[in-house]
């Protein structure tokens, strides 16, 4: 049911527009000059942090086509000379496709499950933009601060990832399709 | 009627091929985004300037907190060593006293010699100071975003330097924003002189913390303890702007500890030498052919 009433447009609207406010703040975010060591390395990957939680928890409230635009304002302002613009993109949209079909595996069950998933998909992600800026570039770039990164942003998913669960609706019984799991009752998994 | 039934039909037909096809949509797209940029990179570097541009009053609203928090951090460090420091820094004053004597003398001395030789100095450097809003490091890039632009008079190829060296050159420009390259990218390239002995050579980033010295004539004439300096060939960067010191010869490879904590930067200077026109703008359209020591990035 729907209600109206301003309060409630505003409601509606808020919700909808989180998930990609908070996507765009991570995005600046990973400009911020944060002097922490080891942390500031890792900011560029936080944006993938969030696509992959919002894909699981709201995937309708953040479509493929603002994940683009997202991953490419990303390249923009973190590339530096020679770096593809999109390269970004395509990973968001990649990983936003992996949940979507994987969502059974994903979606209501433990928590170390989805860290398993974010895992195998962060290794993916970063895996795909080191190959694409050293097949750009035509330059062999070492992996060590890509593989560092990776490494650090699994360790802090547990940190945040719970946080931006939140967004889920409230009402577990009146959540959109996209964001139900696919198992039905009684269904088992081949 | 049936025109209208038609066209919902069409309608919806495209609309379920959009739907089923999203995904490669989208990856098209990011895949047509990756080629453009290689295609045309003038348009790339627009796009960048203005995303830049836009986004740096943000940057700087969040980098003004964080800068405060660092401080603090920073000063409840330091007062845990004060004791320590003060008698440090006494002595360094006392033997930096010593070298402003002689520093005096020669400087008297170099003025009396550049009458009787008629030399003509060099054109006069001013300064730019810039505030750093944003980080530009990722496991590709070293660098960082300045809230100084065109406006300022601030061009591709200047120098940027920090009270305690070289940190790097300007790459990329806005109306109100830049983008610097710091020493330690993989891109950067100076031509710089070893100090003791005036040898040329190049200056190499890899995006470790370390740099590399490279075509240098022989290897055999510098030490550990060298001072690297820019050499200012190429044009653009003054003389004997302090880079580095040398902290590893072994088998080959000369590696340089930058003077510049990048760690730490809050603020820097950008060098307006009056004469960018050898290097180029930079990224934007690297010259083909890397001028002889120049601070072009690699050509495409």
């Amino acid at each position: 049911m729907r209600v109206d009433g301003t309060l409630a447009i505003l409601d509606r609207w808020g919700r909808a527009a989180l998930p990609g406010t908070v996507l765009l703040f991570f995005v600046l975010l990973t400009l911020a000059p944060l002097r922490a060591p080891y942390l500031s390395d890792t900011l560029p990957l936080l944006p993938v942090l969030v696509v992959f939680q919002f894909s699981l928890a709201a995937p309708e409230r953040l479509p493929g086509p603002l994940l683009l635009a997202m991953g490419i304002l990303l390249d923009l302002l973190l590339g530096g000379p020679g770096a593809p613009v999109g390269v970004s993109a395509l990973g968001f949209v990649l990983v936003r496709a992996a949940v979507m079909s994987n969502r059974r595996y994903l979606v209501g069950v433990p928590f170390l499950f989805q860290w398993a998933g974010f895992c195998i998909l962060c290794w993916g992600f970063v895996a795909l933009v080191w190959a694409f800026t050293t097949l750009w570039t035509w330059a062999l770039i070492d992996p060590v601060p890509a593989i560092l990164q990776y490494v650090v942003v699994v360790v802090i998913y547990p940190l945040i990832a719970p946080l931006l669960a939140r967004v889920r609706a409230r009402d577990p019984l009146n959540v959109p399709e996209l964001s139900r799991g696919s198992a039905r009752p009684g269904e088992t998994t081949p | 009627m049936a025109i209208r039934d038609d066209f919902e039909v069409v309608a919806s037909q495209v609309r379920t091929v959009v739907q089923r096809f999203a995904l490669g949509l989208l990856v098209i797209a990011a895949f047509g985004a990756m080629l453009v940029g290689k295609a045309d990179t003038v348009l790339v570097e627009h796009a960048r300037v203005l995303a830049l541009d836009v986004v740096s009053p943000v940057l700087e609203a969040i980098a003004r907190p964080v800068a405060y928090a660092n401080r603090a951090i920073a000063d409840l460090r330091e007062f845990a060593s004060l004791r320590e420091e003060n008698a440090r820094l006494r002595e360094e004053n006392a033997r930096l006293l010593a070298w402003q004597t002689a520093a005096r003398r020669l400087e008297n001395e170099n003025e009396g010699l550049r009458s009787l030789a008629r030399f003509r100095e060099g054109p006069e450097a001013s300064f730019i100071t810039a505030r750093l809003v944003g980080d530009s490091v990722s496991a590709y890039m070293r660098g960082a975003l300045l809230n100084v632009g065109r406006r300022v008079g601030v061009a591709p190829g200047q120098a940027v330097v920090t009270g305690e060296g070289l940190a790097g050159r300007i790459a990329e420009v806005g109306e109100n924003s830049s983008r610097v390259l710091f020493v330690t990218d993989v891109n950067s390239r100076l031509p710089v002189l070893v100090e003791r002995t005036r040898e040329r050579a190049i200056l190499a980033g890899d995006n470790s913390p370390r740099l590399r010295l490279t075509l240098l004539p022989s290897i055999a004439g510098v030490q550990t303890g060298d001072r690297i300096i820019t050499s200012g060939h190429g044009g653009s960067f003054p003389v004997g702007i302090p880079v580095g010191e040398v902290v590893e010869t072994s088998d080959g490879s000369v590696r340089v500890r930058p003077f510049t904590d990048f760690s730490r930067l809050e603020f820097v200077r950008v060098v307006d030498y009056g004469v960018t026109g050898l290097v180029g703008t930079g990224a934007a359209a690297p010259a083909p052919a890397t001028p002889p020591g120049g601070t072009a990035v690699r050509s495409r």
